[in-house]
């Protein structure tokens, strides 16, 4: 068969192929009130990849292989396109796949910990009995500012005044805490050494602030107002840096896989974790935002609060998830 | 199928056993689709900006909130869209899918993205620029763990017109790929000036018997048969 006479005899079924796609690609401003099949599109792609072939294999001229390229490779995408984050999606992970992905990693994350706490307590006690120490994690400007903050003088606790109200702390903590665990976890790549640099900085931080505030007697404020939100950010910040430590040591001991095997293997139940890091911190910035930061709760409440909190997320990582189908 | 070694065309099979070649886009290409969608996205933060202005402590916070969301989902939303591509990549032709062909996954994108801060590393994507021009199917880091390319957007090839052009029987055989080539300068043929035609099928002119000739009535000849590789017979 001549390329002319194979492209007279299957022009049609191209032709009807390509309208469907430019309609579902929406290259086309005309409106066809015939309703879409989705059975015809896939038994004519069907088609369409066996005239490739035979062109293929006849050798049929450039411009014929070209449309049938173009044509599968359309309709291809079209016909694969995976919509993975629906509503039932998103619920699986909450349900099972986030805390499962948790246990299933738990060395990386124990490690994390472990360069996340020991700066944050290592630092924490030496600031605390040694308080100009605090120069070293802080400037003074800074340190003044964080003084303030947890002054009892402001209308709310955990800013300095002016900052703006609740909605505006919310937009704040939102953009700098999931910023930072997305640093944590994205650094990881560099063989895991930005993910082990964030997590011991930022222990070190939040050490040497919290050792200074208690030192200056401003203890009460402080860990009333951090001791709910705590619980989601800081197991957070711990988790993003353990998918990071993950990524590095897919790339440092690929095992029987290739480094980039390895690594599309890592990333691809990192991404889990990130998912869930990323829940955990929207729930962080609103209660930080709307109850830590209130002034007018007794502290006892809060006390129990964080307590309740800190309990349900250790119980979701333990537990969550195990027997579910 | 074997190529020659100075194309980057990528080769993925899909389930019904054809072979999608996917091209590459090359640090320029992506360059100047990520400084449009800088620019789009300064925009849009900037009137953003101005309309939470006008909402005080709410708007301050809604600004932050969109912010953060542009700065981190603007090209996830947009890949995850039916285009494949933010407005950047749209406009310059690119666009973003499976390494395997297929289009790009939600934990794909999200992978890619994230990771775009260890391309930043140790300044202004020095690791993702070096990645990109080391590796043949030039990806960055991000795309190396999601499993994505940037590919070049399938341009409709040029219609064939040769309608007053009488089919010429080549006097040696050709292959599939010499053919493919007459073909192809046939397909060119408008849009090129006739001293050029000329010159080109000067080359190719050994196919229809007349080598070492040139001149208007060769090329006609040499698109003679390319009006035969198309199937015409006189």
């Amino acid at each position: 068969m001549t390329p002319l006479a194979f492209e007279a005899l299957y022009q049609a079924e191209w032709q009807e192929l390509e309208e469907h796609l430019d309609r579902l690609l929406n290259r086309t401003s005309k409106r066809s009130k015939e309703p879409l099949r989705g059975e015809r599109v896939a038994a004519l792609y069907r088609r369409a990849c066996e005239h490739l072939a035979l062109a293929r294999a006849r050798s049929y001229p450039a411009y014929l292989l070209d449309r049938l390229d173009r044509l599968t490779a359309d309709a291809h995408q079209v016909i694969y396109q995976q919509r993975e984050l629906g509503a039932a999606a998103l619920w699986r992970i909450v349900a099972r796949d986030f805390p499962r992905a948790v246990r299933a990693n738990s060395t990386y994350v124990w490690l994390a910990t472990v360069l996340f706490a020991a700066p944050l307590l290592i630092v924490g006690v030496l600031v605390y009995y040694q308080p100009n120490l605090i120069l070293s994690v802080v400037d003074a400007s800074t340190a003044a500012e964080f003084e303030q903050m947890y002054s009892r003088s402001g209308e709310a606790i955990g800013r300095v005044p002016d900052a703006g109200d609740n909605w505006a702390m919310f937009g704040f903590y939102i953009r700098n805490n999931i910023g930072i665990s997305f640093q944590c976890f994205a650094s990881g790549l560099a063989a895991g050494l930005g993910s082990i640099f964030y997590l011991m900085f930022n222990g070190a931080y939040a050490g040497g602030i919290a050792g200074y505030l208690t030192e200056r007697g401003l203890g009460e404020t402080f860990w009333s107002f951090v001791a709910t939100h705590s619980a989601f950010e800081l197991t957070a910040i711990v988790l993003s840096g353990a998918a990071g430590l993950k990524l590095g040591h897919s790339l440092l001991a690929p095992g029987r896989r290739t480094r980039r095997q390895s690594l599309v293997h890592a990333a691809r139940e990192c991404v889990v974790l990130v998912y869930g890091v990323t829940a955990m911190l929207v729930v962080a910035a609103a209660v930080e935002a709307f109850w830590s930061s209130a002034i007018w709760l007794p502290n006892a409440v809060k006390y129990g609060v964080a307590a309740v909190c800190w309990s349900v997320v250790f119980a979701y990582f333990a537990v969550q998830g195990r027997h579910a189908a | 199928m074997a190529r020659e070694v100075l194309d980057t065309v990528v080769a993925a099979e899909t389930p019904e056993g054809i072979v999608l070649e996917l091209r590459p886009a090359g640090l320029s290409a992506r360059f100047y689709a990520f400084l449009l969608d800088w620019l789009i996205r300064l925009m849009i933060a900037y009137a953003a900006g101005i309309a939470a202005a006008f909402m005080g402590g709410l708007g301050v916070g809604f600004w932050l909130l969109f912010y953060f969301l542009l700065e981190w989902f603007y090209p996830v939303v947009f890949e995850l869209s039916r285009s494949g591509a933010t407005p950047g990549k749209s406009i310059v032709g690119i666009k973003v899918i499976m390494d395997n062909g297929l289009p790009i996954t939600p934990a794909a994108s999200f992978t890619r993205n994230l990771l775009r801060v260890a391309d930043f590393l140790p300044l202004l994507f020095g690791a993702g620029i070096v990645s990109m021009l080391l590796r043949q199917d030039s990806k960055r880091l991000g795309d190396l763990a999601a499993a994505t390319i940037v590919v070049h957007q399938p341009q409709r090839p040029p219609k064939v017109r040769l309608d007053n052009v009488a089919p010429v029987t080549p006097v040696v055989p050709l292959g599939p790929n010499d053919q493919a080539a007459i073909v192809a300068l046939a397909a060119r043929a408008p849009t090129l000036t006739g001293e050029r035609l000329d010159e080109l099928a000067a080359l190719a002119a050994a196919v229809s018997g007349d080598g070492g000739r040139a001149g208007p009535n060769v090329t006609r000849r040499v698109l003679g048969v390319a009006q035969w590789a198309m199937g015409k017979r006189a």
